[in-house]
């Protein structure tokens, strides 16, 4: 076993440990502060494969930000009770048929691919990235961030009170 | 001399005579002359025989390469070695500057109200006031609350502290002084550092105390917002620079205008002084720190999300806090004053590192400062302060430098 392997491992067992306990904990702040392991555990796949952007971006947007903002919900609404409710309803059943569905799906996508993993290179994809979204790829980008912004205006008119629109 | 409660560190009651006082003075200059003579010294011998520190490390890293394959070791031993040896300079770095900073904090915050400050233990200056501070810390009982939740009490300091340590690997110590001088290092420095807001929330959610959790929530309030135009006051540099490492940031402030003036990012017209003034407030703000000490506000939340901490525990927090404080000024160091570099080519002499070190704690010092000159801003007007002035300032300022890229490239 080569070191990259070990080190894969462990990454996989990283996400995918607290990936299960996130959705089996009883409390839910407990829940989320997996998930921020969970989510950490990708970076770190992203890392591997060395993407560096993606690793760092990651880290910011999802295990920082992200994360950050869902641990506040957590406490500003959560009440004493979901501190110790399973978070799992009685759909559980379908839900695994579903998730067992199409993980078989996957794994016949899996086999279409090959079978080595993507050979990890050491150079940078910062600046390719950059010229892919702001030159190559500008209007679908500019089309998302508009897509973003009505939102964001969506979410503003919304939340406002009847007085003051 | 009376002996005082430390005299086991060397600290004595001194005499208050006039004649006492004047001798006291005489020998702390001297006692200053003894360590930093020597010191001089020796840093600017080795400069001037062997060239850069970096020179050196790499002659090490050979001859440890050399003697590693005449032992018939595998090649990864020497690799592995010569990383522990940034690692562990990075460490010592890490417990080091609390320690002086805690000190120096105590020192500016007494000259600031017209007092002394710490002067017993260690004898000179009180120097070892932090080290008395650190054992008491260390011998405190570890108090967990009683409807705490265990883990997360527990856990929280560790996830505080920890991408602390992280955050410091892209940081480049002066030319060729780095631990791994990664292609992302600006992003990464601020992508780890907001980690430590997590542990924060746990702090307070973990207490299980209305102050703690208070604490907890405006701390995250105000590091999710101030980060933002923390990031975006950094753009500017980036698009000059045209990278986002930190070591090829301050290779391209490299140079000098109209012969005298160097070309570091905090000269250029405007840009770079709203980028710097910017940058230099939200790293205040994300240090928790006066004026925008809001998430600890003794007046208010008894002491915030670290109301419920004892000991060590209660130690990480500053320890974090501090090794912050050093590293938004080593980043603003980097990214605005040139790294490493001598302003003149005629100061190359003194080795990078010391360049370095002297320009973050000269900001590290009006950071300190800050705290003990200005009011504690109220909740509200902090968010606003962020949102409505400094986020479209910095974003003014991005279009500002990319007009003056785009004046410069006609």
């Amino acid at each position: 076993m080569t070191i990259q392997n070990a080190v894969f491992i462990l990454l996989a067992f990283m996400t995918l440990v607290p990936a299960a306990l996130v959705v089996t904990v009883k409390n839910v702040f407990h829940g989320a502060l997996f998930l921020v392991l969970s989510l950490t555990g990708v970076a770190g796949l992203f890392a591997m494969i060395g993407a560096d952007f993606l690793f760092v971006a990651q880290i910011l947007v999802y295990a920082g930000d992200i994360l950050i903002l869902l641990l506040f919900v957590v406490l500003l609404s959560g009440s004493p009770k979901d501190w110790a409710t399973r978070s799992v309803n009685e759909q559980w059943m379908p839900a695994i048929v579903v998730s067992a569905a199409f993980t078989a799906l996957l794994a016949v996508l899996l086999k279409a691919l090959p079978a080595s993993p993507a050979v990890p290179s050491a150079a940078p994809t910062t600046s390719a990235l950059g010229f892919l979204l702001l030159r190559d790829m500008l209007v679908p980008f500019e089309a998302v961030s508009l897509v973003l912004l009505a939102s964001l205006v969506g979410a503003v008119h919304f939340s406002s009170k009847k007085g003051d629109r | 001399m009376a002996k005082g409660p430390w005299s086991i560190l060397g600290a004595a009651v001194p005499s208050q005579e006039p004649e006492a006082i004047q001798r006291r003075y005489r020998n702390s200059f001297l006692a200053l002359a003894a360590i930093f003579g020597p010191l001089a010294v020796i840093v600017i011998g080795i400069q001037l025989k062997y060239g850069d520190i970096s020179l050196v490390y790499q002659k090490v890293f050979e001859s440890l390469t050399a003697l590693g394959l005449k032992k018939g070791l595998p090649i990864w031993v020497p690799a592995a070695v010569a990383l522990l040896i940034p690692c562990v300079l990075i460490a010592t770095l890490f417990h080091a500057a609390p320690l002086v900073l805690v000190w120096w904090e105590q020192k500016i915050a007494a000259h600031v109200q017209i007092r002394m400050g710490p002067m017993r233990v260690g004898r000179f200056h009180g120097i070892l006031q932090t080290v008395a501070d650190g054992i008491k810390l260390l011998l405190k009982e570890d108090i967990v609350p009683a409807g705490a939740d265990k883990w997360v009490h527990l856990l929280a300091p560790v996830v505080v502290v920890v991408p602390a340590y992280v955050a410091y690997a892209p940081l480049t110590f002066g030319r060729g002084l780095v631990g791994t001088d990664l292609d992302t290092g600006t992003l990464f420095v601020m992508a780890v550092s907001g980690l430590s807001t997590i542990g924060l929330l746990m702090a307070g959610w973990g207490s299980n105390n209305k102050y703690s959790a208070l604490g907890g929530l405006r701390a995250a309030a105000q590091v999710v917002s101030y980060e933002i135009p923390r990031v975006i006051s950094l753009l500017p540099v980036v698009m000059w620079a045209g990278t986002l490492s930190l070591s090829g940031i301050a290779q391209a402030q490299e140079g000098l205008w109209a012969g005298f003036l160097p070309r570091w990012f905090i000269f250029y017209p405007f840009v770079g002084q709203v980028a710097y003034l910017i940058f230099l407030i939200c790293t205040v703000a994300e240090t928790n720190r006066v004026p925008f000490d809001i998430a600890e506000a003794e007046s208010e939340l008894v002491s915030g999300f670290n109301t419920e901490y004892s000991g060590m525990k209660f130690a990480l927090f500053f320890m974090a806090e501090y090794a912050y404080v050093f590293l938004g000024a080593a980043v603003g160091t980097a990214l605005f004053f040139g790294g490493g570099a001598a302003p003149w080519r005629f100061l190359n002499f003194i080795p990078s590192y010391v360049w370095f070190f002297g320009k973050t704690c000269a900001q590290v010092f009006f950071i300190i400062l800050f705290r003990w000159t200005y009011p504690r801003m109220r909740v509200d007007r902090l968010m606003e302060f962020c949102w409505k002035f400094l986020l479209p300032w910095s974003l003014v300022n991005v279009a500002v430098a990319g007009a003056l890229i785009l004046w410069r490239m006609r």
